[in-house]
């Protein structure tokens, strides 16, 4: 009984502390993933190398003397206005085709080859390291967890927070979310509906920027953290239910503490996969996801 | 007869729907409907066969094998026009059938047996029953979840392979033995000439060609287009829809197996890779820049591809910005392709001199 406590004690509790850390820094980008489908019905296969994008520019930043603090405000501005660019040159003109759905994917795959190829042109393929802010251990019911994890936590939680309230909370949520529902009867009461889509994939893709700047002093900065990180936020995304807020958040969260807890057991890249398998199992029992779409009861 | 009948009444929207198509759209649909008719860019397919043939006389063992590649990725991006031009289905892993065929064929080489024929029959049934599964999963779910569960799938065998060390782990499977073909008793062609090994690459995939070229043209292909314009209309004609989709997912993961089955004994190894999404991917950027839905356009694609990539590489290692470009184009500019493109001007050039 003893080394039963003990166990979940010492060997559990903090694989499940480091999970939640990770779950909600995974909750930021699936957020913007889903933010992005459930109002444009687009699947942001760039969405990865922006988080990417996001490390590097916190890397470049430091390396400036702006310091973490500046890069934490500056990055998510710029990987936004990055996101907005390609909203405006790119997803626009494809929205008004029949298989958008489609050809906005395969747009944005091509964005994504090509960021992940000027990332290794302009920072080269070394991993590069970037300098947590904090550096101390916080001592919590006998178990030691690093500030900086706490920190991670911290943002993430107010990041999520601020998006539940701007969506459910304020009158733009409130147009965002009829946007989602019927995008015609919204501009018929000269609501500028561009602005909507420019702004909430700026908004969706600032929270990858955001979620760049948190993990990098944590994974470090190289040419494929995107992709992989990518692929865990769209098992998070489906498993939650593609554009829904409350299912990306629920599924974050559960979605890594499997991943923590089942590497504790099996080694840790057969965890992956498992989290992968569920990710399958959902989609075969019930393809629409955990949770609804935005705007949808 | 009845299911080109069936094609037409289906491909109109019922009067409820709104048509949401965009002026492009309909346009390209017409367009398309006009040259099947007049069977446009007949030339093309046997212009590029020819030009397949003698192109091993003129060079030398690298772009032959260069060669062997574009044909290899051009039946994985064949089987995914069968899909995307035919049944509407997104495939982002098609990647998986072509590294099962891989692994499942050197496997058998390295442990069972040496028979070409015996292991491409293993490799066909394995790769049947696999996709008639996964299929059965996947169709069910529409549009981009479709393509996510084929990608969730792909990625998935990735990983297994990657971790499972009987074979190989993340270094694959090496030292794959290159066999011979018996095509009669006492003659065989023997793999380890170049040139050899392209030819028999190059007939395996004109053969596929032609039959997934007359198996579309049919009635069967006709039910699969009429799915694909509206997919409601067709179970009231009769046709069960998932039966067909899953017909046409089976046959397109046989096209990708070819390669599969192949790719190793051209490179003498496997790896993980070869399931992952890289592959996947890039079969569906050739195809695009083909031409969806023509089925010889992905193999120009694939081609074309193939031989820049190669070229832009000799000059600069950043050719996936350069790939990732050339897509990005196509898809906003360009949606029907080389094949499309080319079809275009040979329309208007026959409107101009009747």
């Amino acid at each position: 009984m003893e080394d039963l406590l003990a166990y979940l004690h010492f060997v559990m509790l903090p694989q499940m502390i480091d999970a939640l850390v990770i779950g909600v820094a995974l909750a930021v980008v699936a957020l913007g993933l889903t933010l992005i489908f459930g109002l444009l019905g687009v699947i942001n296969l760039a969405h990865g190398d922006l988080y990417m994008l996001g490390g590097y520019a916190t890397f470049t930043l430091m390396g400036w003397g702006v310091g973490y603090w500046g890069a934490l405000v500056l990055v998510p501005l710029l990987i936004g206005l990055v996101g907005w660019g390609l909203e405006e040159l790119g997803i626009r003109p494809l929205l008004p085709r029949a298989d958008r759905a489609t050809v906005t994917l395969l747009l944005t795959f091509g964005v994504s080859l090509m960021l992940r190829d000027l990332a290794q042109v302009v920072w080269g393929t070394d991993t590069h390291a970037v300098v947590a802010p904090y550096s101390g251990m916080v001592r919590f019911a006998e178990v030691y967890v690093p500030a900086y994890r706490l920190f991670i936590f911290g943002a993430g939680f107010v990041a999520i927070a601020t998006t539940w309230w701007l969506v459910y909370r304020t009158r733009i949520g409130a147009v965002l979310r009829a946007t989602a529902v019927d995008p015609s009867m919204v501009a018929s009461f000269g609501i500028p509906i561009r602005l909507v889509y420019g702004l909430t994939f700026m908004y969706g893709c600032g929270l990858a920027g955001l979620a760049g700047v948190l993990l990098s002093p944590i994974y470090a900065v190289f040419p494929t953290m995107g992709h992989d990180f990518l692929v865990m936020a769209f098992a998070v995304v489906i498993v939650g239910g593609m554009g829904s807020i409350t299912g990306a958040v629920v599924a974050a969260l559960l979605l890594s503490q499997v991943q923590g807890l089942a590497s504790l057991w099996i080694p840790p890249v057969w965890a992956e996969t498992l989290v992968y398998g569920l990710m399958l199992l959902v989609l075969v029992v019930r393809p629409s996801g955990l949770f609804n779409r935005i705007g949808e009861a | 007869m009845l299911q080109a009948k069936a094609s037409r009444i289906a491909a109109k929207p019922l009067p409820d729907q709104a048509p949401k198509q965009s002026v492009g759209e309909r346009l390209m649909r017409a367009l398309e409907a006009a040259h099947s008719n007049a069977g446009q860019l007949r030339w093309l397919g046997p212009a590029m066969l020819a030009l397949a043939i003698v192109f091993p006389w003129f060079t030398g063992p690298f772009f032959m094998r260069l060669g062997i590649e574009a044909l290899l990725l051009g039946a994985v991006a064949l089987s995914v026009d069968i899909l995307l031009g035919y049944a509407g289905l997104l495939s982002l892993g098609q990647a998986a059938y072509f590294g099962l065929a891989a692994y499942i064929s050197s496997l058998m080489y390295l442990h069972v047996t040496q028979s070409f024929w015996l292991v491409a029959l293993a490799v066909s049934a394995a790769v049947a029953v696999f996709s008639f599964l996964l299929g059965a999963i996947a169709i069910r779910a529409k549009g981009v979840y479709f393509a996510l569960i084929t990608f969730g799938a792909a990625e998935i065998l990735s990983k297994i392979a990657n971790n499972t060390r009987a074979i190989g782990g993340s270094d694959g499977l090496i030292g794959i033995p290159v066999p011979s073909i018996p095509l009669a008793p006492g003659f065989a062609i023997d793999l380890h000439s170049n040139m050899a090994f392209y030819y028999v690459v190059l007939t395996g995939l004109v053969v596929i060609y032609l039959g997934t070229r007359r198996a579309l043209d049919s009635g069967f292909g006709s039910v699969l287009r009429a799915i694909r314009d509206n997919s409601n209309r067709v179970p009231y004609l009769g046709y069960n829809p998932i039966w067909f989709k899953l017909l046409a997912y089976v046959m397109a993961a046989q096209v990708a197996a070819f390669g599969g089955l192949i790719y190793p004994l051209l490179r003498g190894f496997v790896a993980p890779h070869l399931f992952g999404f890289e592959v996947s991917t890039k079969a569906v950027v050739v195809s695009l820049v083909g031409g969806i839905g023509t089925l010889i356009g992905p193999l120009v694609g694939s081609v074309i591809i193939s031989f820049l990539e190669s070229a832009v590489g000799s000059y600069t290692e950043r050719h996936m910005f350069v790939l990732g470009l050339i897509f990005i184009i196509f898809v906003m500019f360009l949606p029907d392709g080389l094949v499309g493109l080319m079809r275009r001007v040979s329309a208007r050039r026959r409107s101009v001199t009747p």
